[in-house]
């Protein structure tokens, strides 16, 4: 009933279309897989030997290491200068690369220009399986790894994935390779079947069904690819079955498929299968019911030093001449009204952005110039004033993330079932799982972070913060959106994390909570030091109440006295 | 000289399309796949229009103008406001463009059969004129003049009136812009039926250019469509009109000094250089991205 050819098609679109889920899964956009395919298959066809002469499975088996070396060299070679592209301009500058070696191909001598080169054909409807079942092997045992996590972590938010200690600039290089590898590996196979090497195989158009079989079948599942691919290749053939003419039916019902694929299946058809969720390893007999501190690095006296730290935005002064030196085992409150400069230096100090003027040190590193994920590694995690989570992973699955820098990489060890690759990553669940219990989340750890409620989301980001075992952990209004019970519960973690001997920067407005949990705190008021100390002296300072609450409020006539005009 | 012409003649036309493209790129950030078979539309209606109906050329551009913005509107009803608010609706509005362009380039087939078409003998002034020694008819001289019309009229629309405001304020955060009382939706809307009227006529004028219209002349101008607005700048509506005549210009002076069968090497070539080297596109500001 099924055609050889049409067995072969589904296999080779579904193995196309995981070209562009080895990007997808990293949220990057490229369309220059049909170069890469292009550039893989002349290469094998050109440099492969004769089956003739050496028999068809090791000629087809060359030809395939040809191809997808090639593929994966051209894309280093497109990725080095276009990794920091992000969205649609490193799709249109992917495309731009395939679309010049399409017209190189069409023009130039060696690749037989338009009537392209034959080769012949040697690909049996089972290799194409097999190959297909290697690749898709592969992306399933990638998924769970730490590898998989820190790509889906960078397609939901690649700063939070960059704060949590990932360098994204390698990983999204190295998705990109892969997908380079897996569109090689498609050229040669469809120009050993079909027989003939031609430009217009690899146009546009060739890499748009790539990427719409990927979407339709599902971008960040891994099955995804192949269901896709089955449900292109076999939309046609039921029209013929069913004795749909060809002509304008055919495509018209093939677009309002993909359509209604689109509006009613979000996640592709994939999503028809139910998700796998990570669960807490078995909790209780896991560790004692005390649940021990996440294992944090030695602390070492003074933390983080600010010299005379100034940041300039055009003509505004964010933040003018701050120094501050924060303590291993100390909370340190940072207030000030909005606008004062919290979040500038924060920033400052975790690296997102360098100072105009100043020197910072923390933990040894300068973060002015050093990337993000390097200071996290130095021992700085930090939660975000906007709650910055992985929408789309569990709550488990976010914490684990934010372990990326205390475990081991797993995925090279899981395509070989290693066992010390399955306790690594029971060992990762274990931690990620006593970082969730310890803000009170254990229960919520199958929930996706979007559905988290905003109080919950806001502890997660600190679980995730604390499962990066840092020296330094930084807090931006943590207590936003939390009520006076859940505030308690945070200030009482704030101060057993500084117990453990953790230094604690906390940015916040519930002065109350502050003055509780802090050993020092610092006001902020135009980018100034208003002035620093323990928070009872802090209290009592008027130009504080003054500047804090705003001397015109009524309510603290006894404070606005005659030192606040 | 004579390049020169045709190339600003054609390059115009390039601009018209991909300034649809980048107003809709730049208000809403979505990229409209279905913008080429729009073009390919306002060609094929435009034909017949002048075919059948016997409407005069310049007559037939504003039904080719109202057809395109209906078709804007379906598609914006259809493929792009069902997924607003999903987390991945950059690719899923992409990819349901694409699923809108393939079904409306079917029921063009079924219209209008695969067959390439031609305006009907005599549907054109035949005049030209010789300036500073080169040739260019009347026709050009329209054509460019409609284009620049258009894409001046935009521009100022944009910049100057209530509604152009409006965009400009989605464009820089939709919620805000609830918030204040625009109607987001409808704003939407209409620029994504501004968007492919412009579109529908840019193709209608690039039938009567070379006088023949197929199918698949929208996927031929698509990707150059792309080219000129990268290296406009995505979104910047003057980026779009000097991106356009630009690569009109390239295009005839690569075939002149290097071939034709290189000419679209030299556009991609330059646009990957561009990218690389400023990805903001020649009028484009750069993104600054705040925690």
């Amino acid at each position: 009933m099924l055609g050889e050819s049409t067995i072969v098609f589904v296999a080779l679109a579904g193995l196309f279309a995981y070209s562009f889920y080895a990007v997808l899964v990293a949220g990057q956009l490229s369309l220059g897989q049909a170069g890469f395919a292009a550039l893989a298959a002349y290469a094998s066809a050109t440099l492969a030997p004769d089956p003739d002469a050496v028999g068809d499975g090791a000629a087809l088996a060359v030809a395939l290491v040809v191809g997808v070396v090639v593929g994966a060299v051209a894309a280093v070679v497109l990725g080095l200068p276009t990794m920091h592209l992000r969205g649609v301009f490193l799709a249109i500058a992917t495309l731009g690369f395939a679309e010049a070696v399409r017209i190189v191909l069409l023009n130039a001598d060696w690749s037989g220009g338009p009537q392209g080169l034959s080769v012949p054909k040697i690909l049996e409807p089972w290799t194409a399986w097999a190959v297909l079942a290697a690749v898709a092997y592969a992306f399933w045992r990638q998924a769970p790894s730490r590898y998989g996590r820190a790509l889906a972590a960078i397609r939901e938010d690649e700063l939070a994935a960059r704060s949590t200690g990932i360098d994204v600039g390698r990983h999204r290089l190295a998705a990109f390779v892969t997908a380079g590898g897996v569109a090689g590996a498609y050229g040669v196979l469809w120009a050993y079947f079909v027989r003939l090497v031609v430009p217009s195989d690899f146009g546009f158009s060739t890499a748009i069904d790539g990427l719409v079989t990927a979407f339709v079948g599902g971008s960040t599942v891994w099955l995804g690819p192949v269901l896709g691919g089955a449900f292109l290749t076999a939309v046609p053939e039921a029209q013929r079955a069913l004795g749909i003419e060809a002509g304008w039916v055919r495509p018209f019902l093939a677009g309002l498929l993909l359509l209604v694929v689109i509006l009613f299946r979000p996640g592709g058809l994939a999503s028809l299968v139910p998700r796998r969720r990570p669960r807490l390893a078995g909790a209780p007999d896991d560790g004692p019911a005390a649940a021990p501190a996440p294992e944090t690095r030695a602390p070492a006296g003074v933390v983080a030093s600010l010299r005379g730290v100034t940041k300039d935005y055009g003509g505004v002064h964010a933040v003018r001449g701050v120094d501050l030196e924060l303590h291993a085992g100390e909370v340190v409150g940072l207030i000030g009204p909005n606008g004062a400069g919290k979040t500038t230096l924060v920033n400052m100090l975790c690296g997102h952005v360098p100072p105009s003027a100043g020197r910072i040190d923390v933990l040894g590193v300068d973060p002015a110039r050093t990337p993000v994920h390097r200071v996290a590694a130095a021992g700085v995690a930090r939660t975000f004033q906007q709650t910055r989570l992985f929408g789309r992973l569990t709550a488990l699955e976010n914490v684990l993330v934010g372990a990326h820098l205390t475990s081991r990489p797993t995925f090279l060890r899981r395509l070989l079932w290693l066992p010390s690759a399955r306790r690594d990553e029971r060992a990762a669940l274990a931690h990620a799982g006593r970082c969730l219990e310890r803000v009170g989340l254990g229960s919520a750890a199958r929930t996706d972070a979007g559905a988290l409620s905003y109080g919950d989301q806001r502890r997660l980001e600190i679980a995730r913060a604390l499962a990066a075992g840092p020296t330094l952990l930084v807090l931006d209004e943590p207590a936003a959106g939390m009520n006076a019970v859940e505030a308690d519960a945070l200030s009482t973690l704030i101060s057993s994390l500084a117990a453990d001997g953790l230094a604690v920067l906390l940015i916040e407005h519930d002065v109350g909570l502050v003055m509780r949990t802090c050993d020092r705190v610092v006001v902020l008021d135009f980018g100034t030091v208003l002035t620093a100390g323990p928070p009872e002296e802090v209290r009592r300072d008027a130009r504080v109440v003054a500047a804090y609450l705003g001397a015109e409020d009524a309510d603290d006539e006894h404070v606005t006295g005659e030192e606040a005009r | 000289m004579q390049q020169l012409l045709n190339g600003l003649s054609i390059g115009s036309i390039y601009a018209l399309f991909a300034i649809g493209f980048t107003l809709v790129f730049g208000i809403l950030d979505r990229l409209n796949l279905a913008h080429p078979a729009v073009f390919a539309a306002g060609a094929l209606v435009g034909i017949e229009l002048v075919d059948a109906a016997g409407l005069s050329v310049w007559l037939a551009l504003p039904a080719v103008a109202v057809v395109g913005g209906l078709l804007g509107l379906v598609v914006e009803r259809v493929a792009f406001r069902p997924l607003r608010d999903r987390p991945d609706a950059h690719f899923a509005g992409l990819i349901a463009s694409i699923a809108m362009g393939g079904m409306l380039v079917a029921l063009l087939q079924w219209r209008y059969g695969p067959d390439t078409r031609r305006f009907p003998a005599g549907a054109f002034p035949e005049q030209g004129y010789e300036l500073l020694g080169a040739r260019i008819t009347l026709l050009q001289v329209v054509i460019l003049a409609i284009s620049v019309l258009l894409m001046v009229g935009l521009t100022l629309l944009v910049a100057r009136s209530g509604l152009g405001r409006s965009m400009r304020a989605v464009a820089e955060n939709p919620t805000a812009a609830r918030v204040v009382g625009v109607d987001v939706e409808r704003v939407t809307a209409t620029t994504f039926a501004i968007s492919a009227a412009l579109g529908a006529v840019a193709g209608a004028l690039f039938a009567m250019n070379v006088n023949s219209a197929q199918l698949g002349m929208g996927a031929a101008i698509e990707l150059k469509g792309l080219a000129v607005i990268v290296v406009g700048g995505m979104g910047s509506l003057p980026g779009a009109l000097v991106g356009g005549l630009l690569l009109g210009l390239a295009e005839v002076f690569a075939v002149q000094y290097v071939g034709s069968s290189w000419r679209d090497l030299v556009a991609f070539g330059l646009l990957f250089l561009l990218l690389v080297v400023r990805p903001q596109g020649l009028f484009g500001r750069a993104r600054v991205r705040e925690v």
